[in-house]
C-alpha cells in the first residue's frame, strides 16, 4: 500500500510538473500570436516614457530579434530559474509587480472561498430539511447563481449597499466592508457548483443504511447531519478544489476591476490593454502552477481520506 | 420512528408517479423554451420587435425613466435602451453559438480520437487537455482574445477554445463506456470495422449527454462572452452586446434602469439556457 501511494504520488507529480511547463509553453504561443511589431509598439508608445537604451535593453532581453522559438526557450529557461522578467509598461520586475498585488487578491480569494463554503453548506442543508416546497425553492438557488454574471452581482451590490444604504463607499475599496461585499460578489458563482456536489451527495449518504440505523436508534436529523453525514458529503467537493480557484482567479479580474481594487486581477487588465506580454505570460502561468499545484495536493490527499478511492484506477487514468 | 424512516422513500414515490401523468414539460421548462425562442427572434428580425434605431437617438429625451415609449428608458444620447437590447442580441447570442460550435468540433474530435485509438495518441491528447484545464478558463480566454484583437467574433473564439477541454473530456468518457459494451464487440465479431461502430453505436450513445453539455456550455459561453464585452474585449460602440450595455450604463448613477434591464435579459436567458439542460439531462 505504502509503496503503491509512492508510485502513484510521484507520478502525479510527474505528470503535474509536465503539464505546468506545456501550460507555459502554449500561454507563449498564444501571446505570441499577436502581429510582430506589436512589442516594439508597445515599447515606442511614448506614454511609457522609455528611452532608446531601455528599448534596446529590453529587446536583447526577451531575444525580440531572433525567431520565436528563440524567444520561447529563453523566456522558459528564465521561468524555471524563477526569473520572470520586465514590464514592458513600467519596466518594474513582473515579480514585483505581481508581489505588490498578490496580498490583495490573496484576502479576497480567501474571504470569497470561506463565504462559498458557508453559503454551499447552508443552501444544501436547506434543501435537504426543509419543508417540502421551500426545498425545491433552495434547491434552485444553484442554477439561479449560475445564471448571473459576476459583474451584475457586484454591480447590484454597489448600487444598494454603498449608494443607498452606504455601507461603504467605492473610495476606499480596501476597507473591511467593501472587502467583504467584493468576497461575496467573487463567492456566488464559486458557491453554486459546491452547493450542487453537496447537494447531490447528502441525497445519496442520507439513503443510505448506516443513515437509515442511526435515524431507526434515534437520532436527530441535525446530529444525523453534524455526525454522519458531512465527512462523506464533503469527500466529493474536495476534488472539486481545484476547480474552484480557477474559478476564484478568473473572476478576480471581473470583480477586481469593479470594486477598483488592485490586485492580480486589475495587473491582468492592465496587461491585457497595454499589450504587456511578459506580465500576462507571468500571471497565466503562475495561475497554472497555483491550479496543478491545488489539484495535486487534492488528488493526493484523496486516497488518504477516503480508502475506498482505489490507487491503481487514478494512475491508470 | 417509521414516519421519518419511510419520508424520503414517499417523496420518491410521490414524484415518480407525477412524472408518469405528465405528458408536457413542466411549466418552467415551456417558459424557457418561450425565452429562448423570444431571444432567437430577437436575433434574426430585432425590427419587427421595436421601432427605434439603436445608434441614433433623441438628445431631447436623454437618460429618460422606463416608460410606454421607451421600456427599458433611453441612454445619454437619448437612444431607446430596449432597442439597443434588442439589436445587440444576434451578436451576443451568435458569438455564444460559434463559441458552443468551436467547443464541440474541436474538443468531440480530440475525444473520439483519444477514446478510439487510444495508445500514444491518447497519452499525448490527454495531456494536451490537462494543460487547457490547467489555465483558469476565463483567463485563458481573455490571453487569447487579447491576441487576436478586441472583437466580438474574437471573444466567442476565445471563449470556444476555453470550452474545448470539457468536451473532449465527456466525448472520450462516452467513448471508452461504449467502445468494451457487449453489443459493439459483437458487431465487431459480426465483420463491423470502427467507421460502423462510430457511427452506428459511440455516437448515437453519446449524443444525448454531448447536447446536454453544448446547452449548458451555450448559456456560460453568453456569460463569458458578455464578460469580455463588459470589460470592453468586444466589438467597441456603437455596438450593444449585452455586457457592453451593462458596462457603459454603470456610469449613470442616476439612471439605473441602464444597467439593469440588460443584466436582467442576460439573467434571465442564462437561467432559461440552463432550466433547458437540466430538463434535457432529467429526461435522459
Amino acid at each position: 500500500m505504502t509503496s503503491d501511494y509512492k508510485r502513484f504520488a510521484l507520478t502525479r507529480a510527474g505528470q503535474a510538473v509536465v503539464v505546468v511547463l506545456l501550460a507555459y509553453v502554449l500561454t507563449f504561443l498564444v501571446i505570441s500570436v499577436l502581429p510582430g511589431d506589436a512589442i516594439t509598439n508597445t515599447l515606442r508608445d511614448p506614454q511609457h516614457g522609455l528611452s532608446e537604451e531601455d528599448i534596446q535593453r529590453i529587446v536583447a532581453f526577451y531575444g525580440l530579434d531572433q525567431p520565436v522559438i528563440v524567444q520561447l526557450l529563453l523566456s522558459l529557461g528564465r521561468f524555471l530559474t524563477g526569473e520572470l522578467g520586465f514590464s514592458l509598461q513600467s519596466n518594474l520586475p513582473v515579480s514585483q509587480i505581481v508581489g505588490d498585488a498578490l496580498p490583495s487578491t490573496l484576502t479576497l480569494a480567501t474571504s470569497a472561498l470561506l463565504i462559498a463554503i458557508v453559503f454551499a453548506v447552508v443552501i444544501a442543508y436547506g434543501a435537504q430539511y426543509l419543508p417540502g416546497k421551500w426545498a425545491a425553492i433552495v434547491r434552485s438557488i444553484p442554477s439561479f447563481f449560475l445564471s448571473v454574471p459576476n459583474f451584475v452581482i457586484g454591480l447590484v451590490l454597489i448600487e444598494f449597499f454603498a449608494f443607498r444604504l452606504h455601507s461603504f463607499t467605492t473610495t476606499d475599496p480596501n476597507s473591511p466592508v467593501a472587502t467583504l461585499f467584493a468576497a461575496i460578489t467573487l463567492a456566488i458563482p464559486v458557491s453554486a457548483p459546491l452547493a450542487e456536489v453537496l447537494i447531490a451527495s447528502l441525497d445519496h449518504e442520507s439513503r443510505q443504511e448506516y443513515a437509515l440505523v442511526a435515524r431507526s436508534r434515534g437520532l436527530s436529523e441535525a446530529k444525523l447531519f453534524a455526525k454522519h453525514l458531512v465527512k462523506p458529503s464533503a469527500l466529493p467537493s474536495v476534488a472539486m478544489v481545484a476547480l474552484i480557484v480557477g474559478e476564484l482567479l478568473g473572476g478576480s479580474v471581473i470583480t477586481e476591476t469593479i470594486f477598483g481594487r488592485d490586485g492580480i486581477g486589475t495587473v491582468v487588465q492592465k496587461a491585457v490593454t497595454g499589450e504587456d506580454q511578459p506580465v500576462l505570460q507571468a500571471v497565466v502561468s503562475l495561475s497554472a502552477v497555483v491550479f496543478v499545484a491545488v489539484n495535486l495536493v487534492a488528488d493526493l490527499a484523496s486516497p488518504l481520506l477516503d480508502p475506498r478511492v482505489k490507487l491503481r484506477e487514478k494512475v491508470g487514468a | 420512528m417509521t414516519a421519518t424512516l419511510g419520508y424520503t422513500q414517499l417523496r420518491n414515490v410521490g414524484t415518480a408517479s407525477k412524472k408518469l401523468t405528465a405528458g408536457l414539460p413542466p411549466v418552467t421548462v415551456i417558459l424557457s423554451f418561450a425565452v429562448v425562442l423570444l431571444v432567437i427572434l430577437w436575433s434574426l428580425v430585432p425590427g419587427f420587435f421595436t421601432s427605434f434605431s439603436p445608434v441614433t437617438g433623441d438628445t431631447a429625451s436623454k437618460l429618460a425613466a422606463p416608460s410606454a415609449a421607451h421600456w427599458f428608458g433611453t441612454d445619454y444620447l437619448g437612444r431607446d435602451q430596449y432597442a439597443r437590447v434588442v439589436y445587440g442580441t444576434a451578436s451576443s447570442v451568435t458569438s455564444a453559438l460559434v463559441a458552443v460550435l468551436i467547443g464541440l468540433v474541436v474538443g468531440s474530435i480530440i475525444g473520439l480520437a483519444s477514446g478510439f485509438r487510444g495508445g500514444w495518441l491518447d497519452s499525448v491528447l490527454g495531456r494536451f487537455v490537462d494543460v487547457l484545464l490547467a489555465i483558469p478558463g476565463f483567463l485563458l480566454a481573455v490571453v487569447i482574445v487579447s491576441s487576436l484583437g478586441f472583437q466580438t467574433i474574437n471573444a466567442a473564439i476565445a471563449t470556444g477554445v476555453s470550452a474545448v477541454a470539457v468536451f473532449a473530456r465527456l466525448m472520450r468518457a462516452e467513448v471508452m463506456r461504449v467502445r468494451s459494451a457487449t453489443y459493439v464487440e459483437a458487431s465487431y465479431l459480426e465483420g463491423g470495422n470502427r467507421l460502423h461502430a462510430l457511427i452506428g453505436h459511440i455516437l448515437p450513445n453519446a449524443y444525448r449527454s454531448v447536447l446536454v453539455l453544448a446547452v449548458l456550455q451555450f448559456g456560460t459561453s453568453i456569460l463569458i462572452i458578455a464578460s469580455l464585452a463588459f470589460l470592453g474585449y468586444g466589438d467597441p460602440p456603437p455596438a450593444s452586446d449585452w455586457g457592453l450595455l451593462v458596462a457603459s450604463g454603470k456610469t449613470y448613477v442616476t439612471a439605473p434602469w441602464l444597467v439593469y434591464a440588460p443584466a436582467l435579459v442576460i439573467v434571465v436567458t442564462v437561467l432559461s439556457v440552463n432550466r433547458i439542460s437540466r430538463w434535457l439531462r432529467k429526461a435522459k
